[in-house]
């Protein structure tokens, strides 16, 4: 306690009020100031503020030497490139006999008419061909050929133009091509040094009369596709993998044909981001191989660029979009520095949440506590620890949905919007502080996330669409 | 401030250093939940907004509650308030409660 008794000090009652009143402002602005200065510094450690999408990643995704779940037995090998949708008819017939794939094609086609002359939500003809038209891109190619090409399209070359090749030192030459990459729509995009077993032993055959395509290294000067192989120049030593962000006011409208929107949108995105990145390339004086999901497994090449981690869904999961993206990948000779790989605390997050393997209405994601090395059949490259899926049961729920379902990467709790701070909040304590993660699980569901969006309203609100994609 | 027989008494009650903290906290939760309720509008999660517009009002009522508590009348030898009687005519002597 002060007592203040000089003469100097006497206190004048409406002098008094006036003065409480300042202190009062002042105490406010104070705070005010401090909440602004907290705020600033929330911002700087988790990220928000930070447009996911520019080079600067928040602080609490930490770099690492080696890929979470990085462990590999003496099994792993390079991959045959039968994915599922190559291995879904034959095992269909297998398993349920003879005609049983036809008969469920055509009692799906039969659905989907329906369904259009019902208008039901989400199956009505402009929600089908909403997903048609965001696939012209990616159909218009395939991998080798049109924008895919392994060759040059239109760009001019260096000794066209009378110049000598780009050089520059490799952080340089990684930060020139990154920001390119990001112009052209990537939403992460990081280097990682070529790995032949992350390649395809063969390219699916594009009709049942064709042979699959070899796909081989070897010590040549450029890439070059022909009737019966594809050849990769060993001098092809990195690789940028890029992530697109799909669209989540479609993707929370799965599983529908309105929903399947975002995942064509995001392979069409893929095919124009890779190609006229393969193009910037040749541009400089090099060569590069573009690739959407063909050629090699866009996974592996992803987590040793540090762009994500793998999650219990079998997926690459992004600290900034969560799994909600599209990989694709870009092969060069062009000397870069490479990125290291990252951890966000995604694989014990991953251990408690098994929201997604909830979600998953034909439960074909996993269960289990800890990642494995137990495959589920052929569609897994075995060798690799993971939480493996039952890809068969996941492609015959398509057949059933009449959909590319994806509720798996809706359900995850790591699928956010980037609107509210709080998701970077919860994403930075995770990181830090695994032992919330059940709480967050727990608040992911109370709070509603991961549950379908109306359908309807797509067509009539202001749709937040193309903001993320 | 009461008047009477010519002596006015102020009191005057200085908030505690805690309770300007728990006052910033407190601001800071309400930003923090008027930022995710409208973003949660705008992310079409509408029962996040919902619940986040109710934690809103209840932090709001909250902390109304406890600032006009705090203002109001106390019962005389408090420890955290002081009063004096002061002389309308006589320099004053005057206390507070840090």
């Amino acid at each position: 306690m002060t007592e203040y008794t000089s003469a100097e000090e006497i206190f004048d009652v409406e002098e008094g009020s006036r003065q409480a009143g300042r202190r009062t402002l002042l105490k406010a602005g104070g705070l005010v100031a401090a909440s602004g200065a907290l705020g600033s510094i929330w911002a700087c450690v988790t990220g928000a503020g930070f447009k996911s999408n520019t080079k600067k990643r928040a602080m609490w995704i930490r770099t690492v030497d080696r890929p979470t779940l990085s462990e590999k037995t003496a099994d792993y090998k390079r991959f045959s490139g039968n994915d599922m949708f190559a291995l879904y008819r034959p095992l269909k017939t297998q398993r349920d006999g003879a005609g049983s794939f036809e008969a469920e094609q055509a009692s799906k086609a039969k659905r989907a008419t329906a369904w259009i002359a019902e208008k039901k939500p989400g199956y009505s003809l402009p929600d089908i061909q909403l997903s048609e038209g965001a696939w012209t891109v990616m159909h218009s190619t395939k991998p080798g050929s049109g924008l895919l090409s392994w060759t040059r399209i239109s760009v001019r070359t260096p000794s066209e133009l009378g110049t000598p090749r780009h050089t520059a030192p490799p952080e340089e030459m990684a930060n020139t091509v990154k920001a390119a990459a990001r112009l052209y729509g990537a939403g992460l995009v990081g280097i990682a040094p070529m790995n032949e077993a992350y390649v395809n032993l063969q390219a699916p055959r594009e009709s049942e009369k064709e042979k699959d395509k070899d796909i081989v290294f070897e010590d040549v000067d450029v890439p070059s596709v022909s009737d019966t192989r594809f050849v990769i120049p060993k001098k092809m030593k990195w690789v940028v993998a890029i992530a697109i962000p799909m669209d989540l006011e479609l993707l929370t409208r799965v599983p529908t044909a309105l929903g399947d929107a975002a995942s064509a949108l995001g392979y069409s995105h893929s095919a124009f981001v890779v190609s006229s990145l393969a193009e910037f390339i040749r541009g400089l004086g090099y060569e590069a191989i573009p690739c959407v999901n063909d050629t090699a497994q866009s996974v592996p090449f992803a987590l040793d660029a540090g762009i994500g981690e793998l999650g219990r869904l079998n997926k690459l999961v992004t600290p900034e979009f969560g799994p909600a993206v599209r990989l694709c990948k870009v092969f060069t000779d062009l000397p870069m520095a490479c990125d290291k790989p990252i951890d966000f605390g995604l694989v014990e997050f991953c251990k408690q949440c098994k929201k997604c393997a909830d979600a998953c209405p034909s439960r074909a994601l996993s269960f289990d506590d800890e990642p494995n090395f137990k495959t589920r059949g052929p569609w897994n490259n075995p060798g690799h620890k993971a939480w493996f899926e039952d890809s068969y049961k996941c492609l015959e729920y398509w057949q059933k949905s009449n959909s590319a379902c994806a509720i798996c990467l809706v359900s995850c709790p790591y699928t956010k919007g980037n609107e509210a701070w709080v998701h970077e909040g919860v994403k930075a304590t995770a990181s830090i502080a695994p032992a919330a993660d059940p709480v967050f699980r727990i608040m992911d569901n109370a709070f509603g996330y991961g549950k379908q969006h109306d359908l309807e309203q797509w067509w009539t609100k202001d749709s937040q669409s193309g903001r993320r994609g | 401030m009461t008047s009477g027989a010519g002596v006015i008494t102020i009191t005057i009650r200085k908030r505690t250093w805690w309770f300007w903290s728990l006052a910033g906290l407190w601001l800071l939760l309400e930003v923090l939940f008027v930022q995710t309720a409208v973003a949660s509008v705008q992310e079409g999660e509408y029962r996040a907004a919902t619940i986040c517009w109710i934690v809103v009002g209840l932090l709001a009522a909250f902390g109304g509650f406890a600032w006009l508590r705090r203002r109001g009348p106390r019962k005389r030898g408090h420890s955290s308030g002081q009063q004096q009687a002061v002389s309308t005519s006589e320099p004053a002597s005057i206390s507070t409660a840090d």
